[in-house]
């Protein structure tokens, strides 16, 4: 475990942002500092607005890496063998979040290209008219610039699952009687998951502390929640920065508890193999 | 045999990847776009493009340019060094360090950053160039550790105990043999941590102090302050080094014979 040490550069910085995090928390650090309380962490901790914040995040995120997860498995058998489009579908990579986000607001926005077409069908009469996809409650134009940026590393995660020849497996068990469908769910699927389960955790607890896209795409209430920690983080009052650090801290654990899930899921995986 | 797909994926695929990009880059030259025209009115403005001879805008330009190359030069180094340095480790311990490799690249942004502006307060870094390139090295370092464990688990050690048996020293068989095989991916390294520094927001604006000003910061800025057309004209430029990054790293990993 010594030889482990080196890796425990990675962490440093982030453990001593915690630490000063948890020292502001109790009031013992950063502007506003008046010695120890636990007033900031109780109050962010029996906030209804923390856990809806929370809730909101989190099923965000997790319903963007479902479509993401889905739309990368069904691309990602046709893309198998398609190496052209498999460079175009990898594209999103290249714009960063920020970017990708002011063009989700030019798509689905109500004045956006969207709205546009639907108008010249004739379904509205003004931008009010076309249902508000971004700054909405429901985080649907959120969720698609997430399912749009994460949706390249998903795919090329899947087609590199695939590539280890399970696609040769459900030909067999096609050769051998099974219909599309059975093949797919009975052998393609379990490894396609097993292989890509790492990569949808990752993306999960990336999705979960982003901050740039919601900064322009989700609503104001509910707030997400690097949203909400932004804001306490600059309250012109500054005893309430202190809940940005306790805010910070539950992003932290929330992300270190998908961590945990994503190491024992590859840990367990390796232990099965050998 | 390929699998057959719908005769609709590959157009609707097309529409969907380039879609948004093709927005981007309608909104940064049109000269006027209202409501309800499907295309943009009034042929081509440049007036996004000459903001970028702006003072403001140029110098978050040349900020944001160097500090990917400082933060991917030294992130390549800190992530091929831990890599390297668990190469003959037990497999928990390996296990362990993915784990906090991943930790430092999936941590919320806004988080680290909270925790670490104090931190920087403290060793009077925040507001400096240097505070939001350590911020900045935390995930950049972590994406490297990943990325060089990828290499090392490919690479092929045989070739220095042949060097050592044929008597080179432990600084040749690192000079002569390590560093020519690690080359091309050293290069990619360094170009991956720079993408990561490149679009940042969350480290630049708090450990930054609104002091040290990045492209993707400024680009921000601009979208809330309703200004879409210049926003459209930095997202592009934000666009374009990753975009040739890609086509680089496409290119490295053809003439590998690896696949992409």
């Amino acid at each position: 475990m010594r030889r482990a040490l080196p890796a425990m550069l990675l962490i440093t910085p982030v453990a001593i942002g915690a630490a000063y995090s948890a020292a502001a928390a109790v009031g013992l650090a950063g502007p506003g500092a008046r010695g120890f309380t636990l007033r900031p962490t109780l109050a962010v901790l029996s906030a209804p607005a923390t856990w809806r914040s929370v809730a909101w995040t989190v099923a965000v995120g997790s319903v963007a890496t479902a479509i993401a997860v889905a739309l990368a498995c069904c691309a990602a058998r046709w893309l198998l063998r398609r190496a052209s489009w498999q460079r175009l579908a990898v594209l999103p990579m290249a714009v960063p979040h920020v970017a990708a986000a002011l063009a989700a607001l030019l798509l689905v926005s109500q004045s956006g290209l969207l709205s546009r077409l639907v108008y010249a069908a004739g379904l509205t009469q003004e931008p009010a008219g076309f249902p508000a996809l971004v700054y909405d409650a429901a985080g649907v134009g959120l969720v698609f610039a997430f399912v749009w940026k994460e949706f390249p590393y998903l795919v090329l995660t899947a087609i590199a699952v695939l590539a280890t020849g399970t696609n040769e497996l459900e030909e067999v068990a096609r050769t051998l009687g099974a219909t599309p469908r059975q093949a797919f769910w009975r052998v393609t699927w379990p490894s396609l998951w097993r292989g890509m389960a790492p990569a949808v955790l990752a993306t999960f607890a990336y999705l979960v502390g982003q901050y740039e896209m919601p900064a322009l795409l989700a609503p104001s209430d509910p707030l997400a929640l690097s949203l909400l920690t932004y804001e306490r983080s600059v309250d012109p009052v500054l005893a309430r920065r202190a809940e940005a650090h306790v805010l910070g801290l539950l992003a932290l654990v929330l992300t270190a508890a998908v961590v945990l899930a994503h190491a024992r899921w590859s840990y367990g995986g390796e232990e099965g193999r050998s | 045999m390929r699998p057959r797909s719908p005769r609709w994926f590959l157009p609707l695929l097309a529409v969907w990847i380039a879609a948004p990009i093709l927005m981007l880059g309608l909104r940064a030259v049109a000269r006027g776009w209202p409501f309800p025209g499907i295309v943009p009115v009034g042929g081509v403005d440049a007036g996004a493009w000459l903001g970028f001879a702006d003072v403001r805008l140029l110098s978050a330009l040349v900020m944001s340019m160097g500090l990917a190359l400082i933060t991917g030069a030294a992130s390549c180094g800190l992530g091929f060094g831990i890599a390297g340095a668990m190469v003959d480790t037990s497999r928990r311990s390996r296990t362990l360090a993915m784990a906090l490799a991943l930790f430092s690249v999936v941590a919320p942004p806004i988080a680290l950053a909270v925790g670490l502006q104090v931190a920087m307060v403290a060793l009077r870094l925040n507001g400096t160039v240097t505070g939001v390139w350590l911020a900045h090295l935390v995930p950049a370092t972590g994406y490297l550790t990943l990325f060089a464990a990828g290499v090392f688990g490919a690479f092929d050690f045989s070739l220095h105990d042949e060097a050592r048996t044929l008597g080179a020293t432990r600084w040749q068989v690192f000079t002569r043999v390590t560093l020519p095989l690690l080359g091309p991916r050293l290069a990619e390294g360094v170009l991956l941590g720079g993408l990561v520094s490149w679009g940042q927001v969350a480290l630049t604006a708090l450990v930054g102090g609104g002091v040290v000003r990045t492209l993707p910061v400024e680009l921000l800025a601009f979208v809330r302050a309703g200004d879409d057309q210049l926003g459209a004209a930095a997202a592009l430029v934000l666009t374009l080094p990753p975009g040739l990054a890609l086509g680089l790293l496409h290119a490295a990993t053809r003439r590998s014979g690896a696949a992409l």
